[in-house]
Parts: C-alpha cells; sequence; structure tokens
C-alpha cells in the first residue's frame, strides 16, 4: 500500500506489459508505459487501440494480460474508484435529451457521489467557469457543436477530479471553438494542475495543449517522448501551383534539397522542404528559371503521414 | 460569431475553483437516475393525459364506493319501485349494485381495479419505453452515465426504479387508498380484519412491478423506438392472449398454454396474492398460480440476462 501511495505521487497512470485480445484480435499489446502528473497526447490512427485503452483506463474492460495502476487503484479491479478518480470527457454526444445544461452537469456530480444541492452549486460553478452561465437553463438540444464540447467537459469536471481522459474534446468545433477549447485545457493543465490523457488524431492539438505523447499504431506503442521530439520528426511541406516550363526549377529543387512529393503534371507540386528551408527560397528559384509562381501553401504532414513514415522509421 | 465575440469581451475573472468533500456509495445514484428518467416522462404533455385517465378509472372506484355507501345511509325502509319491474328494497338493490360492480371492498373488487388500470399501464409504458431507457442508447446517453463511478446494475435499478414509481403510483397505491376509504366508510375494523387484503395488493402491485419493469427495460433496450416497441407489446399482451385462448378454448389444448398470455399470468398470481380461488377466475380452465409464476420468473431472467448483456460499459468509447 505505501509502495503504491509512494508510486502514485510520482505516476497518473501505471501500466506493464498490459494486451487485450477481442477473440483472435489483439486491439493492445504489450503496452507499457508511465505517465507522470502532466498534460499526454494519446494519439493514433482509426483502429490503433486508443478506444480500448481508454476502456481499460476507465475501469470498463479488464486487461487480458499485464497489471496497471491509475492514481492508485488497480485497473480491472477498483472501477468504480477508479471512474471516481477520473473525468471522462467523451467523443459522442452522450446528453440526456430533455435536460437543461445545469441539470446535465449536476446529475453528472450526482452520479459521481456528491449530494443534490453540493452538485448543483458545483455545475453552476463549472458552468460559469466554462463559459455557460447564460445557457445553463436552456435544454440541451438547442446547444450549438462547441457549447455540447465545453459542457461534455463540465460535467467531466464536476467533481474535480485529478485526471481527465478526453476524447477528441475539439471534434466538430470551427477554429474560434478549436482554439478557445485548446486554451482552455492547457489552462487547467497547466494552472490547476490536472493531469490530462488527450485522445485526438490531430497533431495540431496535441502540440498546443500536451508536453509529451504516445502514438499507438496497431495496438503496439510506436513512439513514447516530448510533443516537441515529435514536431522536430514532422516534415514542412508546401502546396505549389507554378505556370511556365518547370523542368529546370523542380531539377533546381532537387538540388536545394526539397523533395517532391507529388507532381499532378499540370503545374501543381507537393513538396517537402529540409529544415532551415525559407519559403523565400522558392519565389528566388522561381525567378530564377523564369517560372511564375501562381500559388503557395503550407500543407504540412499530417498524422496519417507522420505515422507511416515514423513506422517506416522505426522498422 | 458572437459567441466567439462575447468570450472575448469578457473578463478573466472567472477562475476555476477546486471541490473538496465527501463522495457518496454508488447506490445513492440510483435515486437521481430514477428521477431523471421520471421527469422525461413527465415533460409530456401525452402521459399527463394518460395518467389522467388512469385515474378516472381510480375516481370510477373511490366515488363508486362513496356512492354506494351514502346511498344505504339514505335509504328508507320502504320498498322502491323499480319502473314496470316491480319493487325492491333499497337496501337489496345497493347489495346488488355492490354486488355486481364488485364495489365492496373485497379480494374481487381490488382484482377488477388492478385488470382495468392494468391497461393503461400498459398503454403508457409502452409509449414510456423509449423516453426511459430507448433514448439513452439512441442518442448515446449510456456513456455518459456508464463512465460513472456506478455499475450497469446501478443503471438498470435506476431506470427499473422509475418504471416502478410510474406502475405503482397507477395501481398499487391507489388501490391502497380504495382499500383505506372503504375501511374509513364501512368500519375501522375492516383494516384490520382484512389486513391480508393489503398485503395481496401489495404483493399484486409487486407481481406488476417486477415482471413489467424487467419486461420493458428489455423490449425497450433491444427496439428503442416508440413504435417498434408498442407492436412489441402489442404482441405480447394482446395477440398471445387471442393464441392463448384460441388453443385452450377453441382446440382444448393444455391450459398451460395459457402461460404464454404473461397478463393472464400475472392475473393468476395476482388472484392468488388476494386469496381468491381459481374457478372464479375468467376465463375457465386456467393453470395453477405456480406455473404462472415460473413462466413470469422465466421471463423476467432471459430480460436480465439480455439487459446484462446488452448495458455494458464497453460501449463507452466509439
Amino acid at each position: 500500500m505505501g509502495q503504491i501511495a509512494a508510486n502514485d505521487r510520482r505516476t497518473t497512470i501505471d501500466l506493464r506489459n498490459l494486451s487485450r485480445w477481442y477473440g483472435d484480435f489483439q486491439a493492445l499489446c504489450d503496452i507499457t508505459f508511465q505517465m507522470a502528473p502532466g498534460r499526454v497526447g494519446l494519439l493514433g490512427p482509426n483502429g490503433a487501440g486508443k478506444s480500448s485503452l481508454l476502456k481499460i483506463l476507465l475501469g470498463l474492460l479488464p486487461p487480458s494480460s499485464g497489471t496497471g495502476h491509475v492514481l492508485g487503484h488497480v485497473i480491472g479491479v477498483e472501477g468504480t474508484a477508479l471512474r471516481r478518480a477520473i473525468g471522462y470527457m467523451p467523443e459522442a454526444d452522450a446528453l440526456v435529451p430533455g435536460l437543461r445544461g445545469a441539470d446535465y452537469v449536476a446529475l453528472a456530480g450526482e452520479l459521481y457521489g456528491m449530494t443534490r444541492r453540493e452538485a448543483q452549486r458545483r455545475a453552476h460553478e463549472v458552468l460559469t467557469y466554462l463559459e455557460l452561465e447564460d445557457a445553463r437553463y436552456r435544454r440541451l438540444e438547442e446547444y450549438s457543436t462547441g457549447m455540447k464540447q465545453r459542457l461534455k467537459l463540465a460535467q467531466a469536471l464536476v467533481h474535480d477530479p485529478p485526471l481527465l481522459l478526453l476524447d477528441e474534446p475539439t471534434s466538430g468545433l470551427d477554429p474560434a471553438g478549436r482554439e478557445a477549447m485548446l486554451r482552455l485545457l492547457l489552462t487547467l493543465g497547466r494552472d490547476h494542475n490536472k493531469s490530462i490523457l488527450l485522445s485526438t488524431h490531430l497533431l495540431g492539438d496535441v502540440e498546443r495543449v500536451c508536453d509529451s505523447v504516445l502514438i499507438l499504431h496497431k495496438g503496439r506503442l510506436l513512439l513514447q517522448g516530448g510533443v516537441a521530439e515529435l514536431c522536430r520528426r514532422r516534415q514542412d511541406r508546401y502546396r505549389l501551383q507554378i505556370q511556365g516550363d518547370a523542368t529546370a526549377f523542380r531539377e533546381e529543387l532537387r538540388l536545394e534539397g526539397v523533395q517532391i512529393l507529388h507532381d499532378n503534371g499540370r503545374g501543381e507540386l507537393r513538396v517537402a522542404v529540409p529544415s532551415q528551408w525559407v519559403t523565400r527560397a522558392f519565389f528566388t528559384l522561381a525567378d530564377n528559371h523564369r517560372v511564375l509562381l501562381r500559388g503557395l501553401q503550407p500543407d504540412d504532414e499530417d498524422l496519417e503521414e507522420l505515422f507511416h513514415r515514423v513506422l517506416k522509421d522505426e522498422t | 460569431m458572437g459567441e466567439s465575440l462575447n468570450r472575448a469581451a469578457t473578463p478573466e475573472l472567472l477562475h476555476y475553483r477546486p471541490w473538496r468533500g465527501e463522495f457518496r456509495t454508488p447506490a445513492a445514484s440510483v435515486w437521481p437516475i430514477a428521477r431523471v428518467a421520471l421527469m422525461s416522462i413527465f415533460q409530456k404533455w401525452m402521459f399527463w393525459i394518460i395518467y389522467i385517465l388512469g385515474l378516472l378509472i381510480f375516481l370510477l372506484f373511490f366515488f363508486g364506493q362513496y356512492l354506494l355507501s351514502w346511498a344505504e345511509t339514505q335509504a328508507g325502509e320502504s320498498d322502491v319501485q323499480l319502473g314496470g319491474w316491480g319493487r325492491m328494497n333499497p337496501r337489496h338493490l345497493i347489495a346488488l349494485f355492490r354486488g355486481f360492480l364488485k364495489l365492496d371492498g373485497s379480494a374481487e373488487s381490488y382484482r377488477g381495479f388492478f385488470a382495468y388500470q392494468g391497461y393503461i399501464v400498459m398503454i403508457v409504458l409502452a409509449l414510456a419505453g423509449s423516453i426511459l431507457i430507448g433514448n439513452d442508447l439512441r442518442f448515446g446517453s449510456l456513456p455518459y452515465y456508464l463512465s460513472k463511478p456506478l455499475s450497469r446494475w446501478h443503471y438498470l435499478l435506476g431506470k427499473g426504479l422509475a418504471v416502478a414509481v410510474f406502475i405503482n403510483l397507477m395501481t398499487t397505491l391507489p388501490a391502497v387508498v380504495l382499500f383505506a376509504q372503504w375501511g374509513v366508510l364501512e368500519s375501522w375494523e375492516y383494516l384490520f380484519e382484512r389486513f391480508d387484503l393489503l398485503l395481496g395488493i401489495l404483493g399484486y402491485g409487486l407481481v406488476l412491478t417486477v415482471t413489467l419493469t424487467v419486461l420493458l427495460l428489455a423490449t425497450a433496450t433491444w427496439l428503442r423506438r416508440t413504435v417498434p416497441l408498442i407492436m412489441m407489446w402489442t404482441t405480447l399482451f394482446f395477440f398471445c392472449r387471442l393464441l392463448s385462448a384460441a388453443m385452450v378454448d377453441g382446440l382444448r389444448f393444455s391450459p398451460r398454454w395459457r402461460l404464454i398470455d404473461l397478463w393472464n399470468s400475472t392475473s393468476l398470481i395476482g388472484a392468488a396474492c388476494l386469496g381468491l380461488d381459481l374457478e372464479t377466475i375468467r376465463p375457465g380452465n386456467q393453470p395453477p398460480w405456480y406455473e404462472a409464476a415460473l413462466a413470469l420468473g422465466g421471463v423476467s431472467l432471459l430480460c436480465l440476462t439480455y439487459l446484462i448483456h446488452r448495458i455494458r460499459g464497453v460501449e463507452i468509447v466509439r
């Protein structure tokens, strides 16, 4: 017990050789990681095993093999205590039709074990903090997507848990809403000492909020490390639209270390540039070869591409 | 856009406040689940209409008992003329009415009340099923509940409690009121001498509550939407009744075929709770009550097994 308590102070999540099988299909394979209090991004494409990992962390699914602790609670044994220590924000709407915002959050508080009076008071506090005070008496059906996301965060925060599991918190949000949500998560993690496990497929979300990252691929932990390290591995890419004879221009780009990823033959190129590349160099090269550069758009490597490249590097 | 501007204009005055307090046991979450489910039902005006319809039957019994009692005190000794059929003593006439309408505080009176009220309850439940539990599956509310520190048993108990409250508000509670009214109108001793009837009423209510609750939760979890749910309940309680009647009364099959009629089975057990003989039950040729209890127990067990498999926490993450 003393060991767990001591362990608890250092690590929020501690998984050792954790695997999960669904019949013959292995969803998680030998996952071992320790998450210190902080903000961690859980990245992976569909089918990577993120959902299974979240189910296991929430104590809703027992691991097939391996052991783990979340905030000192044993996974697969202390499901109720575990969920009490976690605030979970699901990706799906997960709303109760007919309820008003304040009732929805207060109900979550009661389900976590708060008395009705405490839950109601806390619901108003959290909704005010999340800037939903004007909408708290509206029915859930009348909420916009952004408000629904904040409401789901409110119900996860109502009992002030030390750990938040967030499943695609920016899903369906417009850029402004997304930025607001990410700012909120960053504040919660940085200023209010909430540990956050942010499950997403958007690298930008992780970059903005988290200080470390886990990448899952086909049930295996592909990469574990700092966000800065991951971002260093991401390639800067551009989409170019050119007019004129581009043969010499393309050759010059190659000589400068630019990788041409795609050329549609009608003047549209997708290129990956070396790390010290400056955008102005495109215009200089185009001018040198009498090519008109009609369009230049940053088109950074997306997560899917990064996965494949990291996977290729790892293997 | 307006929302974003509003957010931008809001001063940074609102801070997150930590919460420190004691959590209650997971069992404490059962009533909030039931309360919210009941609230969802009573938000619909249609349920108020049906509930008031259900109350009409209660009021018929309530004022029927009251009027006959009052008439008894007003009746004189002399006979009254009954149209062209001759004369009759008013007390005999009232006794005749009481016997015919079963408004006499007897076990049959309460059985009749449960039977009539049961039809309304079934209609209400068929309509309420999708709101109570079907919507949780359709609109993804299940992850909301199951990600909290409670088990699926607590969730099912909460939903079941909502159905139970509704059923008992329409059947057991009014029946107990009728029992108390008869004691007040006729004699206080009735309340003590016929205490077995009160237990019978509670027993009948319990049978209806358990059977209908489990059946509703299972069918609503399976079908989710109102129209298929109504069709299923019609099949269970109307076509199965017709089928069993055709097999037993028409084709002269074993009375055990009546067990496929679940409503008949609840009536049989209810009648046994009220201490009524099998011979007083119409239609005749009925199986014994314990076979009905076994049949209902089997169906309830099947429904519970289905529910345990269907209401799973692993649905939580998509």
